[in-house]
């Protein structure tokens, strides 16, 4: 049982995704970015690296500079999503990632340097991250209490 | 000497062995797999500052004496076309193409009110109608750029397949469930039919990558937002992705233009002027109130009664739509046009808030 949010989490979704060879057609594949994610107070960032997702680590606001991008809403927004996950094995019509950022006022992707180009690559992914989300269907998944 | 098949010897000409480009070249895969990146060594991979190459040679490969021209190629100075990360946006594309009769979920469709369905299939109609631009046009200008620039052309032929792709599954969603294709809306004749007219490839790109196909690719987010089934989910997501390539090119393209044909700058500022204001017109559904328009606020709103309901949300899109927009066109070194006030798009943020 991992609990989300945690670098231990991200590993053990990070384990599911790069096992599973059919995240690599579909219009997944080669994904070269730097992920951030603000999930309440704690940030996390993921490396993609082309058919892998190499690394999940821990990092601060700092570490939010140097993200190609970075997905931020609240933690209950987050856990909504995870569940949702894990009850349907992927996301339902109204939680994958790009509804939620078209459906939110701020949006859901965003970056500190603001270039376009980097920002961009939330779209050019967009299957690769939700089929990354989608493997944490298949990973137990514990919420803090709150 | 050589015997031939019917046993007579002939004299071999092996004059061709002496005809050469750099030899003894070894190129090896890195972690990606054998990338046209990787084979961009020495000689191979200098693409000229300007070509004089007429006769479809391949670059790098030997010149043949007196042979003829085969192509016309007005595309023959680098920084015309040239882009720094072409050959990763093209080995990209290849790994994340996808199958429109396999990887969509078509079992997924199943009826929707009448109303819905005609509104999707008004979308699709609409899709399916400037995907043959943005098929069309980028293949034109392959064809009239030297084969010395062939990084960036793999990724408009990439491009090609991309937007033939859109066209069959935009058609075959309108044929999926019920429906059938609309009427045409005429977007094709109005700017995304003048993206043909450009007479510089620069004025093309800005138009079609910049402006056009940084709009489609909002329509495709919007589209995933309002899916009625996973199957529509994952067309939509599916071709956002695609785009998203597309318009990287046309931000990427620009960037190097800017820092290497400063004395064109006001050139491609005119483009941009014009570009700004297909933004405005009907060719973008999210701008003004079009059949396209109508039909995604049925769509967005859930049908013809709550068509109030989905116009709000595609007024709180456009405002995102445009500020991608402008931050894309700062990224590509043109950002003073939205300081010095000969950009419209920041009025126009704001009549969208």
């Amino acid at each position: 049982m991992a609990l989300f949010p945690s670098v231990d989490w991200f590993d053990e979704v990070r384990n599911v995704f790069n096992a599973d060879e059919r995240y690599r057609g579909a219009g997944g594949g080669y994904c070269n970015c730097v992920a951030g994610f603000r999930i309440a107070e704690k940030v996390f960032v993921l490396t993609f690296d082309g058919f892998e997702c190499s690394a999940a680590a821990e990092g601060d606001d700092g570490t939010l500079d140097d993200v190609d991008f970075y997905l931020e809403m609240p933690a209950k927004a987050w856990r909504d999503m995870v569940a949702n996950i894990a009850a349907n094995g992927a996301a339902d019509l109204h939680h994958t990632l790009n509804t939620l950022d078209l459906d939110r006022e701020d949006g859901l992707a965003t970056s500190k340097h603001g270039d376009q180009v980097r920002e961009d690559l939330f779209f050019r992914y967009n299957q690769t991250l939700q089929f990354f989300f989608d493997a944490s269907a298949l990973v137990e998944t514990e919420f803090p209490k709150e | 000497m050589s015997e031939a098949a019917n046993g007579a010897e002939r004299e071999l000409d092996l004059g061709w062995m002496d005809r050469t480009g750099p030899l003894e070249t070894r190129a090896e895969p890195g972690k990606y797999g054998l990338t046209i990146a990787d084979i961009s060594i020495g000689d191979y991979g200098e693409a000229p500052e300007a070509s004089d190459n007429l006769t479809g040679r391949p670059r790098g490969a030997a010149a043949r004496p007196a042979s003829y021209r085969i192509g016309a190629y007005p595309v023959r100075s680098k920084n015309d076309i040239w882009l720094d990360n072409a050959s990763f946006l093209y080995e990209e594309a290849l790994q994340r193409q996808w199958s429109s009769a396999t990887d969509v979920p078509w079992h997924t469709i199943e009826p929707l009110p009448d109303d819905v369905e005609q509104a999707e299939c008004q979308l699709a109609t609409f899709l399916t109608e400037v995907e043959f631009v943005a098929g069309d046009v980028p293949a034109r200008w392959v064809s009239l750029t030297t084969p010395d620039f062939y990084e960036p052309r793999q990724v408009l032929l990439a491009q090609v397949m991309d937007e033939s792709r859109h066209m069959d599954v935009f058609r075959k969603r309108a044929l999926a469930n019920g429906g059938g294709l609309m009427q045409a809306t005429g977007a094709t004749s109005g700017f995304v039919g003048s993206i043909d007219l450009s007479r510089d490839f620069t004025e093309m790109s800005s138009r079609l990558h910049v402006s056009g196909e940084g709009s489609v690719l909002t329509l495709f987010r919007m589209g995933e937002l309002m899916a009625q089934n996973e199957a529509e989910k994952v067309i939509y997501r599916l071709c956002a992705q695609d785009e998203a390539r597309h318009v990287a090119f046309g931000v990427m393209h620009l960037r190097y233009m800017s820092e290497t044909a400063p004395e064109r700058r006001e050139e491609i500022h005119c483009y941009l002027d014009e570009a700004e204001g297909g933004l405005i017109g009907a060719a973008n559904p999210v701008g003004q109130l079009t059949p396209t328009s109508e039909s995604m606020a049925i769509i967005l709103g859930g049908g013809k009664d709550h068509f109030d309901d989905g116009m709000n949300k595609i007024i709180a899109i456009r405002r995102r739509q445009l500020q991608e927009y402008r931050k894309r066109v700062i990224s590509a070194g043109f950002g003073e046009r939205f300081e010095n006030g000969r950009s419209r798009v920041a009025q126009m943020i704001e009549e969208a808030a």
